[in-house]
């Protein structure tokens, strides 16, 4: 049974991941809209160059830039299923939904990934910062800040397939909800980043946190996908 | 034969004001407290609306649950009043909260634990009213699953000042009131509790109204199409 | 003090808007209710 679901799941993200190597659409898209991000942050704050500030700002605008293109991904990679009506195929075939949103995820969480290694390169030449002083966290707060919003980001966005204000709503509805996410993540990174830090002692409890939300959407979104998705 | 609803409506609206009215007395009486003064009695509205805006995302949160796994319609209607009562008692929450803070703080707003979680809560709440009204065709479902993914703050609302340092008063500040000042707490909180009750019913009424308006206009159409 | 009075004087309009925009509105349905049960009640023969 297990075994059956990993199966479905990787059939699922291995679909979308082919798809986006064949065009790489939305890989290229997201990485140059992320850049931009970065660089209007970094023309809008460039008169406040206060050193001690630095860290902190490095790592809003790391977790802003991937939040904003995140939405860009979650439009995307499942805006190709309402083509040619391709969810309805998916949703009757005998994948489990919760395989389909499992799936989903993988896909999202592996973009945005690659997304923010460019991004991460970016902010650390233009806001100087230590962005590589402790590589094995910074990976570590990445994967799970990005598993939190594409787990809740998905459902959304799944659900509103059909809608025609879509592109308004899905940051309006997602963004309130991993809110606490990006907060622990921009914490954990600021931290991290700031060569004064004492210690790491902040970075272990926002990364616990981030865990612990991690769990609760991840258990939610496989909850929930079914009945949000194909309910009537 | 019974009183129409709407005037049954008007007198528990009524008997839930006289209790407020009651209340406000009450913490008028009550005697200032001894650091902070007469700022303090803001305590007495503002502890009762936090409460309310997580009974609201509770409430919404379950009828939601209904609503998406049982397809009950009247989870559905609660789930909507009870987000639009968190918006409305949020609102009170987050303009009282920062008239104190600038009294005992100094400042409106800080970036604190708690202070976030309600705004984020409220948010939510808000949310929740736009995908109900904007969402398209699966809005309905939309929406459940924010009150669902909203419930998940709830507990971080309440337990906030304990996980993180904060400068927020610790949820232990009630029991620690002093006799004069306790009654008047806690008839606040009876009504403003009982305000939330008729508020929610009331809604719920015009819910359900709105359902029956439909049904009615399609039979009324089947009848006119059977006539001619 | 007069914060005092703001946040009362906020809490107790917004309840008393949010009781009058429901009221009303619960009003005007009740009547597009009541009108939709007469028209019906007119086309059976």
């Amino acid at each position: 049974m297990t075994g059956n679901f990993l199966r479905h799941t990787l059939l699922v993200a291995g679909k979308d991941l082919r798809i986006e190597g064949r065009s790489r659409e939305v890989l290229y898209t997201m990485a140059f809209s992320a850049a931009l991000v970065v660089l209007v942050f970094s023309f809008a704050l460039s008169n406040a160059a206060d050193p001690a500030q630095g860290p902190i700002v490095a790592a809003g605008v790391l977790w802003a830039a991937t939040l904003l293109t995140g939405t860009v991904a979650l439009g995307r990679v499942l805006d190709r299923e309402r083509e040619n009506e391709a969810i309805r195929a998916l949703l009757l075939s005998p994948v489990p939904r919760s395989a389909i949103y499992a799936g989903k995820l993988i896909a999202v969480f592996l973009l945005m990934l690659a997304v923010e290694v460019a991004v991460v390169v970016l902010v650390s030449v233009l806001f100087s910062t230590e962005v590589f002083a402790h590589p094995g966290y910074l990976a570590l707060v990445l994967m799970l800040g990005t598993l939190g919003f594409a787990a809740t980001g998905v459902v959304f966005s799944a659900a509103l397939l059909r809608s025609r204000s879509r592109d308004a709503l899905l940051g309006a509805l997602l963004f309130p909800i991993v809110i606490p996410a990006l907060l622990a993540a921009s914490r954990a990174t600021a931290c991290m980043f700031d060569p004064l830090a004492p210690d790491l002692q902040p970075v272990l409890f926002w990364l616990r946190f981030l865990f612990a939300t991690d769990v609760v959407y991840i258990a939610l979104g496989l909850w929930l996908f079914e009945p949000v998705v194909c309910g009537d | 034969m019974p009183a129409p609803k709407s005037t049954r409506f008007l007198a528990a609206c009524a008997a839930a004001f006289a209790l407020l009215l009651l209340a406000c007395l009450a913490i008028g009486a009550a005697p200032p407290e001894a650091t902070m003064g007469v700022v303090q009695k803001i305590f007495y509205f503002h502890v009762p609306s936090a409460w309310l805006l997580m009974l609201s995302a509770l409430v919404s949160a379950g009828g939601s649950l209904a609503y998406l796994f049982r397809g009950s319609e009247r989870g559905d209607r609660v789930a909507l009043a009870a987000a639009e009562l968190g918006v409305l008692f949020g609102l009170c929450v987050l303009v009282s909260g920062p008239l104190w803070a600038k009294a005992a703080w100094g400042a409106y707003w800080q970036w604190e634990a708690r202070l976030t979680s309600s705004l984020l809560l409220w948010l939510m709440m808000v949310a929740y009213l736009l995908a109900r009204r904007y969402g398209g065709p699966a809005a309905r479902r939309l929406a459940a699953a924010l009150a669902l993914f909203a419930a998940v703050d709830i507990p971080l609302v309440y337990f906030s000042v304990r996980f993180f340092r904060s400068i927020h008063p610790q949820t232990t500040v009630v029991s620690t009131l002093g006799p004069g000042m306790r009654g008047a707490f806690w008839l606040s909180l009876a009504a403003f509790t009982g305000l939330w009750f008729v508020l929610l019913s009331v809604r719920l009424a015009a819910e359900k109204a709105q359902a029956e308006i439909v049904e009615l206009e399609i039979l009324l159409e089947q009848a006119e199409e059977e006539k001619s | 003090m007069t914060q005092v009075a703001l946040a009362y004087g906020f809490i107790w309009l917004a309840v008393f808007g949010y009781v009058f925009l429901v009221g009303r509105r619960l009003a005007r349905l009740q009547a597009e209710l009541d009108d939709l049960r007469r028209r019906i009640e007119r086309q059976k023969p």
